[in-house]
């Protein structure tokens, strides 16, 4: 009984995880881009939506509604006013600069907000349902469900649109794209809107799960990479396939050897994987990366 | 100043022109800490500073001339910080004995991460030791019974030379100042030396490094391992000047950073870059805390930020290469262009030996 718990719960906030690890790749993938700013802004959107619920009591799962849209511009913005500009370098530079905001944000945050943990107690969300001896944490259940209606979406708009097909298309052969007419610059803001957007919605879906605090990213960000490694740099499926997967060992490991050292079996899993396969379990080889 | 461009001329003009500059700055740096004797606030920045350049010439040695870009060169800062504080602690080992130690062990380290991450390219490299140095974090908070966890150590103080503690920071300046010294010198030496040409090959082209016959693995497993033996040395000095180690400091993705944010400042690649860069943080960060006179933490990581963003977007070559340029171009040229123009024209100076 209890792994099948272990395996709900794990797969429960694996879906969480995919959802934020979906943005951090399709960044990757379009951009060749290691967004380090990506824990951060799963941070300020929590905070966003921390403060609609608090100053204008607007429920989590309606003020995703806000957060979003707020989240997609912020990343537009980011990405013509600084990210762009470190793209033409090279990894290296991008790497920085986005490490470089990432430290900005969550020391702005500090100063704006202070280090406080700050949770919203959500009446109808908190409740936890009971079949048996299997309990399953109503919050969780609900983000898993919304993430994955949003992961059907963007799959959708990935595959149908003409603007998905052209995402698609630079992340697999930019130059070639580019001859087909489409405009990268416009690709890559849509893009990095969309990676960060799909972050709100993580963000507005654990706002009422964890509290948040102005270095609540870090830790989501080496998940996300370990995610995203896992499932290949640059593949959306292998994200989800890698958010569950990563979601369960965490509550395994949490069970069985404590929480203070469930990070380090996913950074162990991580190394090892980074070691025999860098590509990922379902990641093609990037010309870029893998040589 | 000196422009070496034959074999023949280089011996020569090595031994005269440099020999007054080299004097000269040698007795600026002996006289400095009887010159600041009474103010023991800014010889302290001045210490810091050392410190942190002696850290940042370290990971320079492998980022900037190896192309490296470690994440997590805090892995090595903590082993020596921990290293020689716990056999001081625990076993009342000397720390200087502790600092070797620590700084084989910090190799050993860096040579097993050398040998299992050589295959990784591009960010992977980067991603895997930012992993490598929250493991030890996560090992050193969890590991009570030795490290006292996220408690933290304090270095018993006990003045004596055996127990690198003093009374004065004068002694702490000058061992300062020789650690600082060791990348710096080992930068100059990369830069005439057979070894340091093999891996700045590789840095600029592998495949052709490879293709000319250099073991490229054993050029970069061999700079991986000096790089973090002397890492681990500043880390020893830090223990022993700050005399409180804790996990989330030392083993921290911002140590790391710093490292990298203080090379990029001064330039990258450059023996006087991390030392350099290392004075205007540690500098800006002395004045900040004079202006703020509080707690605002907050307002000193951000300037960082700002200023990795600003300078890798703006002056990617560092501000060495841009002031040299400045002055060069001679002063009446003030345009505001200037900026971008001088960061472009690097670029192609940047020759092999990545210039400076």
């Amino acid at each position: 009984m209890i792994f099948l718990q272990l395996l709900i719960s794990g797969i429960l906030i694996g879906g969480v995880y995919a959802l934020i690890s979906l943005g951090l790749t399709l960044i990757f993938g379009v951009m060749r881009i290691v967004n380090f700013v990506h824990g951060d802004m799963l941070m300020v959107a929590m905070y966003f939506s921390y403060w609609f619920y608090t100053l204008y009591s607007v429920d989590n799962y309606i003020g995703l509604f806000l957060v979003v849209p707020a989240l997609g511009l912020l990343g537009a913005l980011m990405y013509r006013f600084v990210i762009r500009h470190a793209i033409r370098r090279s990894h290296e530079a991008s790497i920085l600069v986005t490490i470089g905001l990432s430290i900005v944000i969550q020391n702005a945050a500090l100063l704006l907000w202070s280090a406080d943990y700050r949770s919203i107690h959500n009446e109808w969300a908190t409740r936890s349902l009971q079949w048996g001896d299997l309990r399953i944490s109503s919050p969780l259940l609900i983000a898993f469900i919304v993430a994955l209606v949003v992961t059907g979406i963007l799959f959708a708009f990935l595959h149908r649109t003409y603007l998905g097909k052209a995402i698609r298309a630079a992340s697999m052969d930019r130059f070639a794209a580019v001859l087909m007419g489409v405009h990268p610059q416009r690709i890559f803001t849509l893009s990095f809107a969309i990676g960060i957007a799909l972050v709100g919605v993580a963000g507005a879906l654990l706002s009422s799960v964890f509290a948040v605090h102005p270095t609540l990213g870090t830790q989501f960000l080496l998940v996300s990479f370990v995610v995203v490694v896992l499932g290949g740099l640059g593949s959306l499926r292998g994200a989800i396939l890698g958010g569950l997967l990563i979601g369960v060992v965490e509550t395994t490991s949490a069970y069985f050897i404590g929480s203070s050292m469930k990070q380090l079996v996913y950074l162990l899993l991580f190394i090892v994987i980074l070691i025999v396969k860098p590509a990922g379990l379902f990641g093609k080889r990037i010309p870029e990366v893998n040589q | 100043m000196m422009n070496v461009t034959t074999e023949g001329n280089k011996r020569r003009s090595a031994i005269l022109t440099p020999t007054v500059g080299v004097g000269s700055a040698a007795l600026f740096l002996i006289a400095l800490p009887f010159l600041l004797q009474n103010q023991l606030y800014y010889l302290d920045t001045v210490i810091l500073a050392l410190l942190w350049g002696a850290a940042a010439g370290a990971w320079n040695l492998a980022g900037g001339y190896g192309g490296l870009l470690s994440l997590g060169h805090a892995a090595f800062f903590g082993i020596g910080a921990y290293t020689s504080t716990l056999l001081f602690v625990r076993l009342g080992i000397s720390p200087w004995l502790g600092m070797l130690v620590g700084a084989v062990l910090a190799a050993i380290l860096g040579w097993l991460i050398g040998i299992i991450t050589l295959r990784m390219k591009g960010p992977f490299f980067g991603l895997a030791t930012i992993a490598i140095a929250e493991v030890l974090m996560i090992v050193a908070v969890n590991w009570t019974e030795v490290t006292q966890g996220s408690q933290g150590i304090t270095v018993p103080y006990k003045p004596g030379f055996a127990n690198m503690a003093f009374d004065s920071k004068i002694p702490y300046y000058f061992i300062a100042l020789v650690i600082c010294l060791i990348p710096f010198l080992l930068a100059r030496w990369l830069k005439q030396s057979k070894f340091g040409y093999e891996l700045m090959a590789i840095r600029d082209n592998e495949a052709a490094a490879q293709a000319l016959g250099i073991h490229t693995v054993r050029v970069k497993v061999g700079i991986l391992v000096i790089s973090s033996a002397i890492t681990a040395v500043a880390g020893t000095f830090y223990a022993q000047y700050v005399t409180v180690i804790e996990p989330y400091h030392e083993f921290s993705f911002n140590v790391s950073i710093q490292m990298v944010l203080m090379t990029m400042i001064g330039g990258l690649g450059m023996a006087l870059g991390p030392v350099f860069g290392s004075f205007v943080v540690t500098g800006l960060d002395t004045l900040m805390r004079d202006l703020l006179q509080g707690t605002q933490g907050g307002v000193h990581a951000m300037m960082y930020g700002t200023l990795l963003v600003l300078v890798v977007l703006f002056v990617p070559e560092g501000m060495i290469p841009w002031l040299k340029e400045r002055f060069r171009s001679g002063k009446g040229g003030r345009s505001h262009g200037s900026v971008v123009d001088s960061g472009a024209s690097d670029q192609t100076f940047r020759g092999p030996d990545g210039g400076g």
